[in-house]
């Protein structure tokens, strides 16, 4: 399975996000580094089909992102989302069940598994606006996995997470990267020293560099850094 | 030979074969972990009944509250001005249209298999069906307190209620706001000026302008399905803040 970028770019009014940005993603972790306000939210929208390119096209496996069929095997994580305030984390869970398309069957045993899998089992029944930053963070991640995706991607997703919640999410994804293609933005380089497979390094709006994490060598936030300072 | 002898001789003939090493295949593709993936989906009308359960409670009961004070008022009073109360009844419908933008669910919801777009037409599907359903039955209760027929108290009430609810439709699409404020206000209008429509033109409710107001029930239905299906198309790329 291949997730096919070719010369996207969008732009709003006088900002260009994304500027004519083309890869292809494969099964293993991809990290997309950058600074904040470097256009990595907007490519994620992107490649989820919330937003249309301007010119260029993403494509999986010949899908079209704006398919029934693409968003079936998608999962993601945008960066700053909320929840109906009647909702507790598994009325969430099972309410997300449903617009995926789950049956009451599965989404009861998925709801069931992956409020076990983010360790929310004793605040399941509580409502979602008496929990953490990282409870809700962790709540969003298990939202993202309930129709076992095929393509994760995740804005931002150790944002509000603890360092024990990290290493947690860390482990989770490098298990689920093995047989998934999965992309994670974040602007910590310390989150993808260890699970990220390959790496995407942008600034305002261009792809500055791509390739496999073991070209950035040990001290990656070095690597993160001369690369950034190359376009200046 | 007649036509039902043609056409089982025909099926006779076209009997696709019997399907060899289906086991075998279907075997195979479990051993591959392909049927390990999520095969069963619900279908739109699972998924429909579903969201009926999700619909903001306070829309339910809002409903419920105006349907009793129209009836009640309409009790109390054969005058004109009960039926400028139906527009109030669209307030639900066009608040629960914002509910995932101001809960920030919208996102979630566009990128799951049904999409928000499915979500936002189930809702309106859902919370029209039982307005308009109840309508029907205050329609039904309080046609003996009024002198008119039926068809006439129907096209009374429902006009007011339509009418709100395009120009409602109109503005959500053109300025969509998480609060509904500029629907409400909208809705309140649309009453105001039913309310005020007998006092400046005191022939509006005459049995000769019967025609007319079928031809407003006609064109409002037509506007509203137009309003609605552009506002659906537009949503096909909500637009985001950077």
């Amino acid at each position: 399975m291949e997730l096919i970028a070719d010369r996207i770019t969008k732009q709003y009014k006088n900002k260009i996000a994304v500027d004519r940005m083309s890869f292809t993603l494969t099964k293993g972790v991809t990290g997309l580094l950058g600074a904040n306000g470097a256009g990595k939210t907007t490519l994620m929208r992107l490649l989820c089909g919330i937003l249309a390119p301007d010119s260029g096209s993403v494509s999986c496996d010949g899908m079209s992102v704006g398919t029934e069929e693409y968003r079936d095997i998608l999962g993601y994580l945008p960066q700053d989302f909320g929840f109906y305030p009647e909702f507790s984390g598994k009325d969430f869970l099972l309410y997300m069940s449903a617009v995926k398309g789950l049956t009451k069957k599965d989404a009861i045993r998925k709801t069931q598994e992956l409020i076990e899998l983010v360790g929310l089992r004793d605040s399941a029944g509580k409502k979602v606006r008496t929990y953490s930053g990282g409870m809700r963070q962790r709540l969003g991640i298990a939202q993202a996995l309930l129709n076992d995706p095929q393509i994760l991607i995740m804005d931002e997703p150790t944002a509000g997470l603890d360092p024990q919640e990290r290493i947690r999410f860390r482990n989770l994804i490098s298990g689920l990267g093995q047989n998934i293609i999965v992309l994670l933005s974040t602007h910590i380089v310390s989150d993808l020293e260890h699970i990220a497979d390959r790496l995407m390094i942008m600034k305002d709006g261009q792809l500055l560099w791509q390739g496999n994490r073991s070209a950035g060598g040990e001290d990656l936030e070095a690597f993160y850094i001369s690369k950034i300072g190359e376009k200046r | 030979m007649d036509n039902a002898r043609i056409i089982r001789h025909l099926k006779e003939i076209c009997r696709a074969p019997e399907p060899e090493k289906k086991k075998t295949f279907f075997q195979g593709l479990e051993a591959r972990g392909l049927t390990s993936r999520r095969p069963e989906v619900i279908n739109h009308g699972e998924f429909l009944l579903r969201q009926f359960f999700y619909v903001g409670k306070w829309v339910w009961l809002l409903t419920a509250v105006l349907l009793l004070c129209i009836t009640g008022i309409c009790y109390g009073n054969t005058e004109n001005y009960p039926f400028a109360l139906t527009p109030l009844l669209a307030v639900g419908i066009l608040v629960e249209t914002g509910r995932s933008f101001r809960w920030k669910m919208a996102e979630l919801e566009y990128t799951a298999r049904f999409s928000l777009r499915s979500v936002m037409l189930a809702r309106m599907f859902l919370v029209g069906i039982v307005e308009t359903a109840g309508l029907l039955v205050v329609i039904w209760v309080v046609r003996p307190w009024f002198s008119y027929s039926l068809s006439r108290v129907f096209l009374y009430m429902m006009v007011p209620y339509l009418a709100a609810s395009l120009s409602g439709s109109v503005y959500e699409r053109k300025n969509r706001s998480h609060s509904g404020l500029g629907s409400i206000i909208i809705c309140f209008m649309s009453s105001g000026l039913f309310a005020a429509a007998p006092y400046c033109l005191s022939s509006l409710y005459e049995e000769r302008f019967t025609f007319i107001w079928t031809v407003a029930f006609i064109l409002l239905i037509l506007c509203l399905f137009i309003s609605v299906r552009r506002w659906i198309c537009e949503l096909e790329e909500p637009v985001w803040n950077l």
